[in-house]
């Protein structure tokens, strides 16, 4: 099994990198609008849905292929675009203040409803659009054969975590919403515009959710139903790493990835059971997530 | 509570399916999912939302199956053994969950419903993986039915049931354990110092929730025939706390009242449209914003945080 | 919009439900909404009762329930047997039906799950005008749907019913399966690679988690360790149904470095396999097997030498299809009207659809040009030899179907634009088959190397 290891730690990271896009959107609009967002899998997919359909649609008038890499962003950036101001000024604004149990039914239904969308705009036959993956070739490392278009998921997901990081830390909108975050009626009362903020934190949730889904489109393939398998991983990711912490997040998919991997290798029976065991055991020791701050409180 | 009115209803129920034979099957499966929204609701009104309810809903109809492929072949011993079988589950789950609340009590329920989900799917040598388990027909008080004879007892005795769990649950709710529960939603650090243990009273809920819920899945079990993994998986629970929500927390008959209409609206829309998901979606964020009828407690009372 | 009616309108019966039973505790409405909402919900019940009693009466047309998936990565498996039996219905209908009556089809996705499947099953059940099933493509769903076929006294045709637990206990009156089923389909393969590679030593099995893809993977073992008992299998992977991304399997399958690689994935699982693994130089290093390579042929690009089949002796190519002037028309009738060939599910429900036509002449002519029943229609089912698009369909007493078996290798062609199957070869129904209530996997365990000699060669079908 020695050989095994490079594929191993390789195959752990793309499938992180993978994971962690579903993720961490789902984590950052948790952390700015304290919302769990149960329609985040099915944003994920449509990001997906509209990625595949644009490069189809290049593929089909022979254009030249590279644009199918701008079109992997240009769906994302749409998709957060139209979706984002939409949801949040819609629904999301009328459960501020509200209990849990709302948030968690209100998205539901927005899920549904985007579940049934998605069918009624792109059909129910499955998907497939890899001119990107084909385009980038292949290296052989270790013996096995990768492609090159998953080391790019890998560095793509390092950019994320280094970008957000600079972003919440270095930048003037980083501070508004690390101040938002911290208390949101101190926020509002220096002037701070929490409504803009709120915008554009979820606008910005739904872009890396629907970037997950379009730079997923080109390794594996689209159908109905991926929303819901997304939504429940992303979401274990998210309470796994603690939510709202977006390196919590980044090392929660190392983790999802490394136990889907093992799992694969050593007992492939138990490959889906993997990530949602290390759900359960992370969170009945630190309920709060690795890198969540408050104790849990047990009476 | 209008007696006559609510012994109208189930008599109009008990007929129904003499008008239109095929809303029987129909019928008892929205009793049987009633009876899961019920065992949400009665968490719900501790402010405990569960996504992950219909994990005893599945154990107890895999327990059917279970149970059926040992030997067992009475429809009352099958019954009663699995939802035991579901009681037992969820007092093992129940006795570290409860210790949270909020958020993190609806994502570990989540999390130990896929790991169960997740589970049945992939031991294919125990569970049959994702192509489930059979449940035969069992006779009834050793009396062997034929499988359409079977299903019509199954029908009324659920009906029977309804109302008689029903009843119980009432009792239940408008007991001290029950209004203890309203107040852990309300202020549980009071209701520590006043002496009443909340971990125990959120513990018996539980398992009487886990239980409700188990006993659904068998009705369930049985009359479709066929017990499948999906039973447990993360978007059924949500179902069941849809219905809860649709029909009112206000009492019992509201998660009968939720069920039913959801069944019987899937059954009329199913033949019109695809789109079943959009229409349930819509009536729920409409239900929840715009009718503050059904959703009682959520909006009536949110934690106090202080004495 | 309508759906938002809909739902207001639900909505508004739920409130004043909610009033019935005092649930909103004193919060004051007007008693005419009261009534207006009471009336109009049970006025919605009322119509969902009688809707389905209205569409009962109707003489004149024979209603078949076809079973198949129609959305999800399944239905590019499941869609060309819903076009092939759109176009066998209208050829029928053409020809003036069957015994006359004009033939209607309702489709079922099966994509909603075993619950929703049962649950159409009944509904079509109950009505007198359905007297045929054909059902179903998944085998999860065969299985559940045979004991309710025997319940309700059905005649069930599985089209695409391989699996070999359906039919084994031999007592089934009301389920067939013409298509032959998963022992000879699987037992081909080892054959057919154990000609073609004597020297095989390592096999990677990589099959869909659910009873197809565990049932031919211990069909598959069996056969190989029995006609040579030295080969290894390296790695046994299980995907979901479904899933949509295979990386890690096939690095899995990459590191154990077998000799061939195995799999019955289908449907739109078998085509983004086949797209992942293909850069990734699965198809170079190995001898790859696919079992139901047939139906991506015309939608990915296969590389020459993958072993593939029909399960069956579904090929619209091969010689004795093209020998047959009717599948030939079928054949260019239907890339007409769907814009590729058919694909072996395709030839599978045309074939059940001849089978059914069949045992409807067969029953007719038994009672004297009556309509048939339900009951006589099973009986004529029974034993019956049916002339199919491609072959023969022979129904053993135990209602398992005895059809040849094709397996050949990916060639291309410069007739086409597409791969074909070359090096065909040919296997009698019969000759893999274990004997009614034989339990399959002992039968196989008690074959000798010596039982491959006596079967066709590689190539030798043309």
């Amino acid at each position: 099994m020695l050989n095994a290891v490079i594929p191993l730690l390789l195959d752990s990271l793309a499938s992180a990198a993978l994971i962690f896009f579903a993720a961490v959107g789902l984590t950052l609009v948790f952390s700015v609008l304290r919302v769990l967002n149960v329609a985040h899998g099915s944003l994920y997919s449509i990001g997906g849905y509209v990625a595949a359909s644009i490069c189809l649609f290049i593929a089909s008038r022979q254009f030249n292929p590279y644009w199918s890499f701008l079109a992997l962003l240009f769906s994302a950036v749409c998709v957060a675009a139209i979706f984002g101001p939409l949801i949040e000024r819609g629904l999301i604004r009328w459960t501020y203040g509200k209990s849990e149990a709302v948030q968690i039914l209100i998205t539901f239904g927005l899920f549904l409803i985007l579940e049934d969308l998605q069918r009624v705009v792109f059909g129910v036959q499955s998907f497939y659009e890899d001119a990107p993956m084909r385009l980038l070739g292949t290296t052989s490392i270790g013996g096995v054969v990768y492609l090159n278009y998953q080391i790019l998921l890998i560095a793509m997901a390092l950019l994320v975590v280094i970008g957000l990081r600079l972003l919440i830390s270095h930048t003037r909108l980083g501070r508004l919403i690390t101040a938002v975050v911290a208390d949101r009626e101190m926020a509002q009362s220096i002037g701070i515009d929490t409504n803009r903020i709120f915008i554009l934190a979820f606008s910005l949730g739904v872009f890396l959710a629907a970037l997950g889904g379009a730079l997923a489109t080109p390794t594996s393939g689209i159908a109905p139903g991926l929303g819901a398998d997304t939504m429940v991983l992303a979401f274990a990711v998210a309470a796994i790493g603690g939510l709202g912490q977006i390196e919590g997040a980044a090392l929660a998919s190392l983790i999802v990835g490394l136990a889907r991997v093992l799992a694969i290798y050593l007992a492939p029976s138990l490959d889906a059971v993997a990530p949602y065991a290390a759900m359960l055991v992370v969170l009945l020791i630190r309920p709060y997530g690795l890198f969540g701050s408050v104790t849990a409180r047990r009476i | 509570m209008p007696t006559i009115i609510a012994a109208a209803a189930v008599l109009v129920l008990a007929l129904l399916p003499v008008a239109a034979p095929w809303l029987q099957f129909v019928l008892t499966l929205a009793i049987a999912k009633g009876f899961a929204a019920l065992g949400v609701a009665v968490l719900l009104r501790a402010g405990l939302i569960s996504i992950g309810h219909a994990m005893f809903f599945a154990a107890s109809a895999y327990a059917v199956a279970f149970l059926a492929r040992a030997g067992v072949n009475d429809l009352g011993l099958l019954l009663i053994l699995s939802v035991l079988g579901g009681g037992l589950v969820g007092a093992a789950a129940g006795s570290f969950l409860v210790r949270y609340r909020a958020i993190f009590f609806a994502m570990l329920n989540l999390a130990v419903s896929m790991v169960f989900y997740a589970l049945c799917a992939k031991l294919y040598g125990v569970t049959g993986g994702t192509d489930g388990m059979p449940v035969p027909v069992p006779a009834v008080f050793g009396i062997v039915l034929g499988e359409p004879a079977f299903k019509s007892v199954l029908f009324y005795l659920s009906l029977g049931l309804m109302v008689l769990v029903g009843l119980a649950v009432q009792r239940y709710l408008n007991s001290p354990l029950g209004h203890a529960l309203s107040a852990v939603h309300t202020n549980e650090i009071r209701l520590e110092y006043l002496g009443i243990p909340v971990w125990a009273v959120l513990l018996i809920a539980y398992v009487v929730s886990a239980a409700l819920a188990g006993l659904g899945g068998a009705i369930a079990g049985l009359a479709i025939g066929r017990v499948v993994p999906d039973f447990a998986f993360w978007t059924a629970s949500g179902h069941l706390v849809l219905i809860a929500v649709l029909g009112g927390i206000g009492g019992v008959p509201g998660a009968f009242i939720g069920a039913l209409f959801l069944e019987l609206l899937h059954s009329a829309a199913v033949t019109v449209t695809d789109s079943w998901n959009l229409i349930v979606g819509m009536t729920l964020i409409i239900v929840i914003m715009f009718m503050p009828q059904g959703v009682y407690g959520l909006f009536a009372r949110k934690e106090a945080t202080s004495l | 919009m309508a759906s938002r009616g809909i739902s207001v309108v639900v909505a508004r019966c739920l409130s004043s439900l909610e009033r019935l039973f005092r649930l909103d505790r004193g919060l004051p409405q007007g008693n005419l909404r009261w009534v207006a909402d009471g009336i109009a919900g049970a006025l919605a019940l009322g119509v969902v009762a009688i809707t389905p009693a209205a569409a009962q009466d109707k003489p004149g047309g024979l209603g078949l329930g076809i079973f198949t998936f129609t959305s999800g990565p399944a239905a590019a498996y499941g869609m060309p047997g819903k076009n092939a039996a759109d176009l066998m219905i209208d050829e029928i209908n053409a020809k003036g039906g069957i015994g006359g009556v004009p033939v209607s089809a309702t489709y079922v996705d099966e994509a909603q799950g075993a619950q929703g499947v049962i649950a159409e099953y009944r509904r079509l059940a109950g009505d007198a005008k359905n007297q045929v099933m054909i059902a179903a493509l998944s085998s999860a769903n065969c299985l559940a749907l045979a004991p309710l076929a025997e319940q309700l006294e059905v005649p069930t045709v599985g089209w695409n019913c391989d699996t070999h637990q359906l039919l084994m206990d031999g007592k089934s009156k009301y389920v067939f399966r013409p298509n032959g089923n998963t022992v000879p389909e699987f037992i081909a393969y080892a054959i057919y690679l154990l000609d073609r590679k004597p020297d095989v030593k390592t096999v990677a099995i990589i099959n869909p988690d659910y009873a197809f893809g565990h049932d031919a993977a211990k069909i598959f073992t069996a056969a190989l360790k029995a006609l040579k008992p030295d080969v290894e299998i390296v790695a046994e992977l299980y995907p979901k149904l479904g899933s949509p991304n295979y990386q890690t399997e096939i690095s899995r399958l990459a590191t154990a470095r077998p000799d061939v690689v195995f799999s019955n994935l289908w449907g739109a699982d078998l085509e983004n396999f086949v797209r992942q693994a293909a850069p990734r130089g699965i198809f170079t290093s190995s001898q790859v097997i696919l079992a139901l390579g047939e139906t991506v042929l015309q939608r990915v690009a296969l590389p020459d030498g993958v072993i593939v089949g029909v399960l069956g002796d579904g090929w619209w190519m091969s010689p004795d299809a093209k020998a047959k002037p009717e599948t030939v028309k079928f054949a260019e009738a239907y890339k007409a009207r769907f814009g590729e060939y058919p694909v072996f599910p395709s030839i599978k429900m045309a074939n059940a659809l001849i089978y059914v036509k069949a045992a409807y002449d067969a029953a007719m002519r038994k009672n004297g040009g009556k309509w048939p029943t339900r009951a006589e229609l099973a009986d004529a089912m029974k034993g019956s030899k049916v002339d199919t698009l491609t072959g023969t369909a022979q129904t053993r007493p135990d209602n398992d179907g005895l059809v040849d078996q094709i397996v050949g290798v990916t060639v291309k062609t410069s007739a086409q634009q597409f791969p074909v199957i070359g090096d065909m070869v040919r296997y009698k129904g019969d000759s893999l088959m274990p004997q009614p209530g034989q339990d399959p996997l002992a039968w196989i365990a008690t074959l000798k190397p010596e039982f491959a000699k006596s079967l066709p060669k590689p190539g030798s079908y043309k």
